[in-house]
């Protein structure tokens, strides 16, 4: 049918040349649009990888007034685009609206225009299209029913709550449980803490012995000397930590992890706890190379609890008689060998240095738990990839401050809320070493290469500040290094001991073992205990000269280092735990 | 016809297609750029947060009070003057102010997830407007049908303006997508109730368009429904407002109704397809082979027993849902976020929103889990609710289509009429009234019908 207004009116073709236009208009400012949007989420100033490397850069250097600037200029650069877009947004919003009623108006201009008045046809079939539109109507309610209710039913079983994941959120938080702020047991006092063997290389990580007693001479093939042995029931490198009367071990192979308590006194195996269930815990352990192995990381306790941490992540907290306090899992830690660095406390507060990554980016981070909850109190990350050197704590002017090395950095953290205090750039290799605090010194290893003093003063980058003194005759590149407070021994793991003078870092005198040494020497009183990976232990006096007071065999491959408590000394083996000493039974504490 | 068909459904079918897309590609509520806090120390202060001043609420007050006098310049306008015109003007000046000056906020269709908090959390206090925005329009409703959606609601007034070129919805189709605005309101109304969201202002496609901004998906959904809506008349109105469910309800009963004819309706069938909303009703005529009265007893007798079934069916499947809903929570979205963290964990940059609250989240979980299972908990009673809503919903709407109406004269259907005066003018007795037709004898009537007018008039 042909409209008898389509060429009699110039208004109307008028209006349909107006309504292309503004749709082509239309068109155009819509192309315009997509296009800013599309190029502004790469202008993210969170995701910008030139924003984030200079931020990476600048917790790298925090001083560094160049990279300050840049930030400064890109963040502005950025600011000034998003303004800008904002502003061409705007205009380009005013502009579809503008282009819109022009566009609408014509169209309905021709819309009317073309409007045919309406003109009833004779219509016999009401009646029945009637019922047949009812009938049809209650059938597609009932397939709009019907749709409905098939998308609710993949909406409630496609989603899957965690909540309702017993192993993500126990049901200890359940509804209606007022969980008042849980405090935990009561933490024994610090003067406990300093008389047993607590973490990695006693109270303080420093590798000495709070009493000066310990045992001289054992052989492990007669049995002279030793208290008692015990089985180790599951492979791990970490080293045995002793509180009151409990001797704490952990082993973990790649489908178990285990925490063994023994008797201090009779060395008989008090409990052994599987850790297992942790939330977010994967299901399979990551490979992790046998000479590091599943449970490098020494355990920790605080007296309330015992602490451990596995390769794949989970720390777990035990009660003295063997139940699980709390767990949680960490994060699969990426590090190429392993994850080996043992767990710190101090006051309470467990510390998990969780360095990794190779290179970036990487999830390192330093994480401070209270011991008694499992509560996270603070969380830092850290800019750096792996490391295996644990952390230590140092009480200076009053307050405790978390001493770390990664490279390449020393950094001291408050202890109260995780707060940088400073940090010199002193480190380069492999961080095996841990640090040590002798003298008020820090004592600091760059692997093989030398051994820097230095005092834990100043804020922000020390770097520049002078080193007391720095050795470089035969750093160890694994063991940490032990101090008296006047001298300080060193073994490399070729088993070179070296007696360094404290003051100005002098060599005193060295001594060539001539056999690997892994396990890092310990002090009591004034003896000097080297134990070589082999089982020989040489004891020597810890002195300006060399002098040999025993050389005893355990028969048995150790690699892990020594605890001395009260006299007696805990020595894990490949196979067995031992209790070296007298045979008499140590006093209770 | 044809041209604009294949038109409508190229151009809106791409556009829902799109937002659709975006929906998925980048989940609402799109982000907007931020910018993280500085990392090292400045000279720069930062600005104290200042509230709102007195200004205000009198604006507010302002808000309230051009509602009320545009309700009752639409009520006028509708039933004394009759006026297409007059209400076309009417719904420029709403768009004008209610959208693109107020940005759609506030607006009454929002309203309802205020009012549904209000009542379930008694910490809540509902501002007045927000009152006045929520119970105006459906004391209007009550006395004279949907006056509000004819040209005062910014969102029904947008896409009343747009329509160009109306095609005919099906009425089953009709009828079967009339289901969804109940139960978007149902919806709405248990989310905001359990503090969840106020899902029906978040997914609301209008008011990104008044904003001129928002995320791209909102943005496409919105030139979805008005590109849809020159050629659909207000499909947001018809198959998706939950407000318009409500107003419907309302107006079933109004003491007032909208009528094609000023006069006496002579069944000249020519306002049969005036309605661009699907609205006019027929006349019930008999049908040459009725239906047995016997079997539409039967039937509703089935619906009758029906009913309380599909309500319970309704609320046991609903109470399915509530793991799903109560994520919408923040703070069960937080504690599935961290939970969900410790299996997988992802690397946020840090000092970034989702870093820091996921450090808030890790620092002291119990708590914040306890609280995430006491919402799901008031949620899944939403959700129960929700669910014999729905059953309900479509019980009651199965049972209505089984009624037989009767009806004998052409007449907007009470609840689905929006009041726009389209259908008037094409009543022969109006162009009368408007003196446009000479008062003669009208040739397509009865003569007695045509006595019976002459002699009203
Ligand atoms: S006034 Fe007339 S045309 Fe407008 S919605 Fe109501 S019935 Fe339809």
């Amino acid at each position: 049918m042909t409209n008898p207004f389509r060429h009699a009116s110039t208004f109307l073709l008028a209006a349909l040349t107006t309504a292309w236009i503004a749709g082509a208009f239309l068109a155009l400012v819509c192309a315009g649009l997509v296009y800013q949007r599309i190029t502004a989420s790469s202008n993210d100033p969170w995701k910008s990888p030139q924003l984030l490397e200079l931020k990476a850069q600048l917790q790298d250097a925090p001083r560094d007034e160049g990279i300050k600037s840049r930030i400064r200029d890109l963040d502005l650069k950025f600011r000034q685009r998003y303004v800008r877009r904002l502003v061409m947004g705007r205009s380009g919003g005013w502009l579809l609206l503008g282009g819109s009623i022009v566009f609408i108006a014509a169209l309905w201009t021709v819309a009317e225009a073309r409007r045919r008045p309406p003109l009833p046809q004779p219509d016999h079939d009401a009646g029945a299209r009637a019922l047949r539109h009812a009938a049809a109507s209650r059938r597609a309610v009932g397939v709009t029913a019907g749709a409905l209710g098939i998308g609710l039913v993949a909406i409630a079983f496609g989603l899957h709550s965690a909540l309702d994941d017993p192993a993500l959120a126990p049901m200890t938080a359940a509804a209606g449980v007022t969980t008042a702020p849980r405090a935990g047991p009561p933490l024994p006092p610090h003067s406990e803490f300093l008389a047993n063997w607590p973490r990695f290389r006693g109270p303080l990580g420093g590798g000495a012995a709070s009493s000066g007693e310990a045992p001289l001479k054992w052989d492990g093939k007669t049995g002279t000397g030793i208290v008692w042995k015990a089985p180790v029931p599951a492979p791990g490198f970490n080293s045995p930590i002793v509180w009151g009367e409990r001797v704490f071990i952990s082993g973990a192979t790649a489908e178990k992890r285990e925490i063994f308590c023994y008797d201090a006194a009779t060395g008989q195996l008090r409990w052994q706890r599987a850790i297992e269930k942790v939330p977010g815990s994967p299901a399979e352990s990551p490979p992790i190379s046998e000479e590091t192995g599943y449970a490098a990381p020494t355990m920790a306790t605080d007296g309330r609890h015992a602490y451990a941490i596995f390769a794949h992540g989970d720390l777990a907290a035990v009660t003295f008689d063997g139940d699980v306090a709390w767990s949680k899992h960490l994060g699969v830690p990426h590090n190429p060998y392993g994850h080996a660095t043992s767990l710190a406390i101090w006051d309470g507060k467990l510390l998990v240095q969780l360095d990794q990554g190779e290179g970036r980016p990487h999830n390192s981070r330093l994480i401070a738990i209270d011991g008694g909850t499992g509560r996270v109190l603070w969380e830092k990350p850290r800019s750096m990839a792996s490391s295996w050197a644990t952390p230590i704590v140092i009480e200076t002017a009053g307050s405790p401050q978390i001493v770390t090395l990664g490279v390449p950095f020393v950094i001291g953290y408050a202890l109260a809320d995780g707060r940088e205090l400073w940090r010199a750039e002193r480190l380069d290799g492999e961080i095996t070493p841990s640090p040590i605090f002798a003298g008020g010194r820090l004592l600091v290893i760059h692997p093989d290469n030398k051994m820097m003093a230095f005092k834990p003063e100043g804020t922000g980058d020390i770097t520049e500040s002078p080193l007391d003194w720095k050795a470089e005759d035969n750093i160890p590149d694994i063991t940490s290094p032990v101090s008296n407070g006047e001298l300080v021994f060193t073994v490399t793991s070729r088993g070179i001991v070296t007696c360094f003078d404290l003051a100005d870092g002098k060599t005193l005198w060295e001594k060539d073992l001539q056999t690997e040494a892994h396990p890092s020497p310990v002090i009591a009183g004034n003896r000097l205990y080297v134990t070589c990976t082999n089982g020989t232990t040489i004891v020597a006096a810890a002195g300006r000269e060399y002098q040999e007071l025993a050389r005893n065999e355990l028969g048995e491959k150790v690699f892990a280092s020594a605890a001395i408590v009260r006299g007696r000394m805990y020595v894990r083996g490949l196979k067995n735990l031992y209790c070296l000493g007298p045979a008499t039974k140590p006093a209770s504490p | 016809m044809k041209r604009w068909g294949g038109f409508a459904f190229a151009t809106s079918g791409a556009l829902w297609l799109l937002a659709l897309l975006f929906a998925f590609v980048s989940p609402l509520p799109a982000a907007e750029q931020r910018f993280p806090p500085p990392e090292f120390e400045t000279g720069h202060k930062l600005p104290i947060t200042t509230t709102p001043g007195p200004r205000a609420l009198a604006r507010e007050f302002l808000d309230a009070g051009v509602l009320l006098a545009a309700l009752g310049i639409a009520t006028w306008l509708v039933y004394r003057r009759r006026s297409r015109r007059g209400l076309m003007a009417l719904s420029i000046a709403s768009v004008a102010y209610f959208g693109f000056y107020r940005q759609g906020c506030i607006c009454a269709i929002g309203a309802v997830q205020n009012v549904a908090l209000g009542i379930c959390d008694p910490s809540y206090a509902i501002p007045l407007t927000v009152l006045v925005f929520f119970f105006a329009p459906l004391v209007f409703a009550l006395f004279a049908g949907r006056v509000f959606c004819a040209g005062v609601c910014p969102h029904g007034a947008l896409q009343d303006l747009v329509l160009i070129k109306p095609l005919k919805v099906p009425g089953w189709l009709e009828h079967g997508l009339g289901l969804i605005p109940f139960v978007f309101l149902g919806a709405g109304v248990a989310f905001a109730a359990t503090g969840s969201a106020f899902v029906i202002c978040r997914y609301d496609p209008f008011v990104p368009l008044f904003r001129l901004t928002g995320s791209v998906s909102l943005l496409t959904l919105g030139a979805a429904f008005i590109v849809t809506g020159m050629f659909v008349g207000r499909p947001y109105c018809r198959f998706l407002c939950p407000y318009g469910a409500l107003l419907r309800l309302g107006s079933l009963v109004s003491k007032w109704r909208v009528r094609v004819t000023p006069d006496f309706c002579t069944q000249c069938r020519l306002c049969e397809h005036s309605c661009p909303y699907g609205a006019m009703r027929e006349p019930v005529v008999a049908a040459a082979q009725p239906e047995p009265p016997a079997r539409q007893r039967r039937r509703l007798a089935w619906l009758l027993v029906a009913l309380p079934l599909l309500i319970t069916a309704g609320a046991l499947g609903g109470a399915r849902l509530a793991p799903a809903a109560a994520r919408l929570h923040p703070t069960v979205a937080l504690v599935e976020q961290h939970l969900r963290q410790q299996k997988a964990p992802v690397t946020h940059p840090p000092m970034t929103p989702e870093a820091l609250s996921l450090e808030r989240a890790a620092n002291d979980p119990d708590p914040l889990i306890a609280s995430a299972r006491k919402i799901r908990e008031r949620v899944t009673l939403a959700c129960w609710l929700f669910g014999g809503w729905v059953g309900l919903v479509i019980g009651i709407k199965l049972i209505a289509l089984s009624l037989r109406p009767a009806r004998t004269d052409y007449e907007p259907d009470r609840g689905a009429c929006v009041a726009c005066a389209r259908c008037f003018e094409y009543c022969p007795n109006e162009l009368v009234r408007r003196g446009i037709a000479p008062a003669g004898p009208l040739k397509t009537a009865a003569p007695e019908l045509v006595a019976l007018v002459e002699q009203r008039r």
